[in-house]
């Protein structure tokens, strides 16, 4: 029975060149615009906070001055305390690759001054500019008090005529050094992450519209027709979600091969993490297309509902702009969303490159929340079996 | 197929009511069809004829009364499957093929990959659709979407066929051939409960008629007995004259107590219980009054008239 929904469905689509077209081809080519546009890292202008970690290696009175200068800045938020922060050079790194932080400064000794390494990670385009000028900007501070401290000292202590050179001149060039510690080799972390973007903004496009074939069948009065056959509400529903899913794998599938074939993303390389993903991630919006649809009147309702819900998911979860970019109130925000859950999972698959473990958060709230919907279409859907 | 009314019903219902707030759409309705039978459920739109049919299917809660299906309760696990249904809507996959339409309505209906495909073969034969198998329905005519849903309620060669208004909406030979595929369905034994508001549908299709109206039975029985029970055998005759009467005219006393006719008028209208009598006699006493009879109609009484004796309103008032 749900082989045959599956199937009914299936050939339905086949017979619609323009559903396939929208499935298949219109997802690809609002990705290529957006990895196009956005693939050389232009169109960002806002600066939230930038989470990052100290590691004071050289632990002097300047190095401590700098952190101190650098935890006042309001660009700058220190999820550990400078002074609690006992890491190694590698945990610091993991850190920055599980994302747990966005950037890492390791302050070392060079000569009589401190140099700041940053470890970052180069999908977030605004960061690494933003705290090389901060951190920068601080030294440059730290450097001209000290030399104005000197010459006030030198001028009580020393007479006119007899100043010798400034301690701690030894200015270096570059006081900042950055090291990206995921992107090196890859490419542009920005088009993995619009495929996964525009994928799932589809994908629950998708969802909704495959809900809307259930409005459909309950207008033209075919659902009546079937739950008077054998058929059972419980199959009908699992054996839409089962091919909306399967639809919605497809369709991931080939975005990224395309994202593959044309912007370098490696698919094949990452394929176990993409596909357990996708496949959540289509099980969850599937079960939202069911949910919006049982608890729509009309389609004109579900489709007023589902353009306005869709596109404000995508907005929120960082569908359509980087949710770095956001304020953290925002980005807050966004955890309520389907796709941030999903896209957090893609960015860990592609670009931090995390074992299928590391997904299990992501995995799990997508897979309860998909749940969750699907049970609540069931219980929806009953007014539909005895009017 | 005559009924045999020895034989146990196969679909009987007992005191069903159902209502929809303060709106009565099926109250007290008690009905039993029996093995090879085809009774009509006649009645305006809104008698309840609908609300009745999706009550045995299953798809709306009774309040009242119960119902048994080849002498089972209707909760019986399975037992639904006896019953076909044919909607009033087109309840059809538009973008599916005719053969693909049939194939997943046989697959739904339980039937085997195999069984479903020998009954596509049958059902393209049977709605005479073996040349737009591979059609898209959405692309068919009235007529040919009214076959195929015809078809797919009957892929399971169901017992009990009830049919939602078959005819709906289709031209006059679209319509003769839906009738014809439900004489080969009556002839195979297949019993039929159909509504219709349409009064020849309801006489040609049917052994048995049920008027409904505001959802109660108001009448039951062959077209003959409804006649019978309701207006009478009486016919209803109208005799032309060869010029305007000059006042009512006098007639045998066992034709009409009171003189009949108009002053100025040419036509003479009375009800006679024996044609082949009375006519005669009334012809008679018209040339007595002293005109020739120029035309004369003789109507026998249609259901219309037995539904207007019955409700009060013409059928289609609704």
């Amino acid at each position: 029975m749900i082989w045959t929904v599956w199937q009914v469905n299936v050939r339905r689509l086949l017979h619609n060149p323009m559903e396939l077209l929208l499935t298949f081809i219109v997802p690809i080519a609002f990705f290529s615009i957006f990895a196009v546009i956005f693939g050389g890292g232009v169109g960002i202008g806002t600066t939230p906070k930038i989470k990052v970690i100290a590691l004071d290696q050289w632990d002097s009175e300047i190095s401590r001055a700098l952190v101190n200068d650098l935890t006042e800045n309001q660009g700058l938020r220190f999820m550990r305390s400078p002074s609690e922060t006992n890491l190694t050079t590698e945990e610091a790194k993991q850190l920055v690759r599980r994302g747990n932080v966005g950037m890492a400064m390791i302050l070392k000794q060079y000569g009589d001054n401190v140099a700041v390494e940053l470890l970052t990670d180069s999908s977030d385009q605004v960061a690494a500019q933003l705290v090389t000028a901060i951190v920068t900007e601080s030294i440059v501070q730290a450097k001209v008090e000290q030399q104005q401290q000197s010459i006030r000292f030198a001028a009580t202590s020393i007479p006119p005529g007899a100043a010798g050179p400034i301690p701690g001149n030894g200015a270096i060039a570059n006081p900042v050094q950055v090291v990206d510690v995921i992107g090196e080799g890859k490419s542009n972390p920005v088009v993995s992450m619009y495929a996964a973007g525009i994928a799932v903004m589809f994908l629950l496009f998708g969802a909704t519209g495959g809900g809307g074939a259930l409005l459909e069948e309950r207008e033209n009065q075919t659902l009546e027709r079937l739950l008077s056959t054998r058929l059972t509400m419980d199959q009908l529903l699992l054996g839409k979600w089962f091919y909306m899913t399967a639809i919605g794998t497809l369709q991931m599938l080939v975005m990224f091969a395309w994202a593959q074939l044309v912007f370098g993303v490696d698919l094949v390389g990452h394929f176990d993490g993409f596909l357990i993903m996708t496949l959540v991630t289509a099980l969850a919006a599937s079960a939202f297309g069911l949910f919006l649809a049982t608890a729509c009147r009309t389609r004109g309702q579900l489709s007023g509902i589902s353009v306005v819900l869709v596109l404000t998911m995508s907005a929120l979860g960082g569908s359509m702009v980087p949710r770095y970019v956001m304020s953290e109130n925002l980005q807050q925000y966004g955890l309520c969303t389907f796709n941030a859950w999903a896209l957090d999972g893609f960015d860990k698959v592609f670009w931090r490159e995390l074992p299928v473990e590391a997904l299990a958060p992501q995995l799990a709230v997508l897979l309860i929340s998909g749940i969750v919907m699907l049970l609540a279409a069931r219980i929806l859907a009953i007014r539909w079996e005895l009017d | 197929m005559a009924a045999a009314h020895h034989e146990p019903p196969v679909l009987e219902l007992r005191d069903v009511e159902k209502s929809f707030g303060s709106l009565r759409a099926i109250n007290s309705v008690s009905l039993a069809l029996r093995g090879g039978e085809a009774v009509a459920l006649l009645g305006p739109n809104g008698a309840g004829k609908t609300t009745l049919i999706r009550c045995i299917c299953g798809l709306t809660r009774l309040d009242r009364g119960s119902m048994q299906i080849l002498g089972h309760p209707i909760e019986t696990e399975g037992i639904r499957s006896a019953l076909g249904l044919v909607p009033q809507e087109i309840a059809l996959y538009g973008d599916l093929t005719t053969k693909e339409n049939l194939y997943a309505f046989a697959r739904f209906n339980g039937l085997s990959r195999r069984a479903s495909r020998e009954r596509v073969r049958w059902a393209l034969k049977w709605t005479g659709l073996e040349k737009r198998a591979r059609d898209l329905v959405g692309f068919f005519s009235g007529g040919m979407k009214r076959r195929v849903n015809l078809a797919c309620g009957v892929m399971h060669s169901p017992q009990i066929l009830l049919l939602d208004e078959p005819t709906v909406g289709v031209d006059p030979q679209s319509r003769q051939r839906i009738f014809r595929m439900l004489e080969e369905l009556r002839d195979a034994g297949t019993t039929i409960l159909l509504t219709t508001h349409q009064l020849d549908e309801a006489e040609q299709q049917s052994d048995r008629i049920v008027i409904v109206d505001q959802g109660r039975i108001i009448a039951d029985g062959s077209k003959n007995q409804l006649v019978e029970q309701s207006v009478g055998a009486s016919r209803l005759v109208k005799i032309r004259v060869d010029r305007p009467l000059k006042g009512p005219l006098k007639m045998q006393n066992h034709l009409s107590g009171e003189p009949l006719g108009e002053a100025g008028k040419d036509v003479v209208t009375t009800r006679i219980d024996d044609v082949s009598h009375h006519l005669t006699d009334l012809l008679h006493s018209v040339r007595q009054n002293g005109y020739d009879v120029s035309d004369v109609e003789v109507h026998a009484p249609s259901l219309q008239h037995v539904f207007l004796h019955l409700t009060g309103n013409e059928l289609r008032d609704g």
